[in-house]
């Protein structure tokens, strides 16, 4: 409904209409975007739902909302330590006190960094609602759903700048080397297939080996890396597009090369460049957790699914349920985006068959 | 048609010094190579920012002098870069690709001693790929939009989704750490040696399925989707039309028309298997301790052996070369429409 009235505010162009009541048309996709996008709109405030801070706090007529901003000692709340508060052990305090006090905390109650022992015992701990791990925790006691939702935060940003990147890079060389063509194309073409001959993912693996890695430094490798799969969709599409009549009107017109190509080839490109979205970030998603897997990945502790699928792998047979709920987790999240860039495909670039029997 | 040949092989020249280099500098980011050389001034320069993530990640060892001089001398740090490379190259393709400073084996033998291994797994995947997705995909063209369609279609896309590393270690948590049908990994059991010739058969196997599952699930979608989608198209053809009209029955048509004509977008592959073949999945050889050149290659990297690296990585981009190069030809072989450099935009 919502849709709905957003559609008729911005009044899209019929085509748009039509592509977007095919998307929906098709539900395997649709309801995959639907839920995907709900996924993604939580994890940006995962603070609130996931966290070991408290959202709001009630101490003696004042109320606090430590979640965002800096910590609060525990000397704050009348504890005698002058480190972060540990709101769980302030909840169960202000409950043993019975007075007004009291501490709200989110759905899980526990940070994706914070190591939770129990003393006596050795993480990893199973799963269990009592201690409000409810899919365990990993060999330092750390809360594998905790860390899960983290974890897909960083995966989903990381796919989604490696994706921004590479696009950017890919339509301007590949539409210029379509536009153009000639030298110019000739050159590009042959470094494309050269950089195509190498296998990415060693590649990174050497360089990051040796470099030191970090969210920015693994973004650029990859990006230098892996830049040339949409050029060179940009490159044939922007090819068949400047035949086209359109062009040649825009010509006459005395349009400059500019202007053909960002006003005229650009948008009419622009359907091959969304239904390679979903693919890209399920590729984004894979390099980084096979990465995260190996160790050549983002730097410890940041909580990340392939750092996960690896310890988890370390304790198969003691503690299945973190390999169990990484792996479905991937394997959910990854299916549903390949799901969307099916459907998405087919709203752009309905395939209708007939044959005679 | 042999020109066509002549003049696809002359044009890996270009690409193979194309690849060489690309590979050469890679090789300067070494330990003791220039670039090295230079990050570690940048960070004595800035020790303090990088000082905390001094990087040992893999524990890997660092290197003696002696190993470090072996480099140098190898890839020619000592020796202005164009000379460096032409020696380099020069001792590639003579096979000399250095001594491992794992093993002290020439990196060429350490290469090829896993050959077989990677070749068994390369070769099987390949048959069971083939062999399902060439029969799924003409039956799902056959039926399309049925219940058997959409459903298979749900789960080839699933497989393909499902990154092939997540589904060996699923399969290892299920099959093997918690129902123990089968073995945790390695490509035989350590007792091999003693078993008779059946036993032998039955312990590679029953090493294998897991590996193999793995290996082929992703590449099913792939080339079942490609399969029924050519397929439909050509049964759309008029040729078909035409056959059908003249009164051949429909199986005749799809068997005797439609399907060899949809066998060329399939062919396309066919080279690049070459390349998988060879140097298999690291992921996958890693996680089932498949002593493949796929797990050769990852062990180097983390025990920091630089010339089993850069000899692997050799190795491979060439072999992709050959495997695109085969590709063109057996579309060359089952397609006569093909000619050498028309037709450009369609690529």
């Amino acid at each position: 409904m919502i849709l709905d009235r957003l559609r008729q505010s911005f009044a899209l162009n019929p085509l748009t209409v039509k592509q977007w009541r095919r998307f929906r048309s098709i539900k395997r996709g649709y309801y995959s975007a639907v839920v995907l996008g709900a996924m993604i709109v939580l994890s940006c405030g995962a603070e609130l739902l996931v966290n070991g801070r408290a959202l709001i706090v009630y101490y003696e007529g004042e109320l606090y909302f430590p979640t965002y901003g800096d910590i609060i000692p525990g000397s704050t709340f009348g504890l005698d330590y002058e480190y972060e508060t540990n709101y769980r052990d302030l909840d169960a305090e202000f409950e043993e006190q019975d007075g007004d006090n009291w501490v709200l905390m989110p759905p899980v109650r526990y940070g994706p960094l914070e190591n939770n022992l129990t003393p006596g015992y050795f993480p990893p701990y199973s799963p269990s609602f009592e201690t409000g791990h409810y899919l365990g925790t990993d060999e330092t006691g750390r809360d594998v759903l905790a860390r899960l939702v983290y974890g897909f935060r960083i995966a989903f940003a990381f796919a989604s700048l490696l994706l921004l990147c590479n696009y950017l890079i890919g339509i301007a060389i590949g539409s210029a080397m379509g536009f153009w063509g000639g030298v110019f194309d000739l050159a590009f073409q042959r470094l494309i297939e050269i950089w195509n001959m190498v296998p990415t993912l060693y590649v990174i693996m050497i360089v990051a080996s040796i470099v030191i890695p970090n969210f920015w430094t693994l973004a650029a490798v990859m990006v230098a890396l892996g830049w040339t799969a949409m050029t060179w969709n940009m490159r044939t599409s922007t090819y068949k597009e400047k035949t086209r009549e359109y062009v040649l009107a825009a010509r006459a017109l005395g349009a400059s090369n500019q202007r053909m190509i960002g006003s005229h080839v650009i948008p009419n490109t622009i359907s091959v460049i969304v239904s390679f979205i979903p693919f890209s970030i399920a590729t984004g998603i894979f390099l980084l957790t096979a990465l995260d897997y190996l160790g050549f990945g983002l730097p410890p502790p940041t909580p990340s699914w392939g750092e996960m699928l690896s310890q988890g792998q370390k304790h198969i047979v003691t503690a299945p349920w973190i390999i169990l709920s990484v792996a479905i987790a991937i394997s959910i999240v990854l299916v549903m985006v390949n799901y969307i860039g099916e459907a998405v495909r087919e709203a752009f670039d309905p395939k209708k068959f007939a044959y005679y029997q | 048609m042999t020109s066509y040949f002549i003049r696809r092989l002359l044009l890996i020249i270009p690409t193979f010094i194309g690849v060489t280099i690309l590979v050469f500098t890679l090789t300067r980011l070494v330990p003791g190579g220039p670039i090295e050389r230079m990050l570690s001034e940048a960070a004595l320069a800035g020790a303090d920012e990088t000082a905390t993530t001094s990087y040992d990640s893999q524990g890997g060892s660092t290197l003696s002098d002696a190993q470090l001089e072996d480099l140098k001398a190898y890839y020619g740090f000592d020796k202005p870069v164009v000379v460096s490379y032409f020696e380099w190259l020069g001792k590639v393709l003579v096979l000399d690709l250095g001594r491992s400073t794992r093993y002290s084996d020439p990196v060429w033998n350490t290469i090829t001693d896993r050959l077989p291994v990677s070749i068994f797994y390369g070769v099987w995947a390949l048959i069971l790929t083939y062999g399902v997705c060439i029969p799924l995909g003409i039956y799902k063209a056959i039926r399309h939009k049925t219940a058997f369609d959409n459903l298979t279609s749900a789960l080839v896309f699933a497989g393909y989704a499902i990154p092939n590393y997540v589904v060996a270690l699923l399969l290892l948590t299920i099959f093997s750490a918690n129902l123990e049908w089968f073995p945790l990994g390695g490509f035989v059991s350590d007792d091999f040696d003693e078993l008779s010739g059946f036993e032998k058969i039955g312990d590679v196997s029953i090493h294998a399925v897991l590996p193999l599952i793995a290996y082929t699930l992703g590449g099913f979608a792939f080339y079942t989707i490609l399969m029924k989608n050519s397929l439909m198209d050509n049964l759309a053809a008029e040729y078909v039309r035409t056959a059908v009209a003249k009164g051949m029955d429909f199986r005749r048509a799809i068997f005797g028309h439609a399907f060899r004509n949809s066998l060329i977008p399939i062919a396309t592959g066919f080279g690049n298997n070459i390349s998988l073949i060879l140097t298999g999945s690291f992921l996958i050889e890693t996680i089932f301790n498949i002593d493949g050149i796929g797990l050769l290659g990852f062990e180097s990297l983390v025990e920091r052996d630089y010339p089993v690296v850069m000899g692997i990585l050799v190795v491979s981009s060439i072999l992709f070369l050959i495997g695109n190069i085969l590709s063109d030809i057996c579309v060359a072989l089952v397609d006569p429409r093909v000619k050498f450099g028309s037709g450009d935009a369609g690529q």
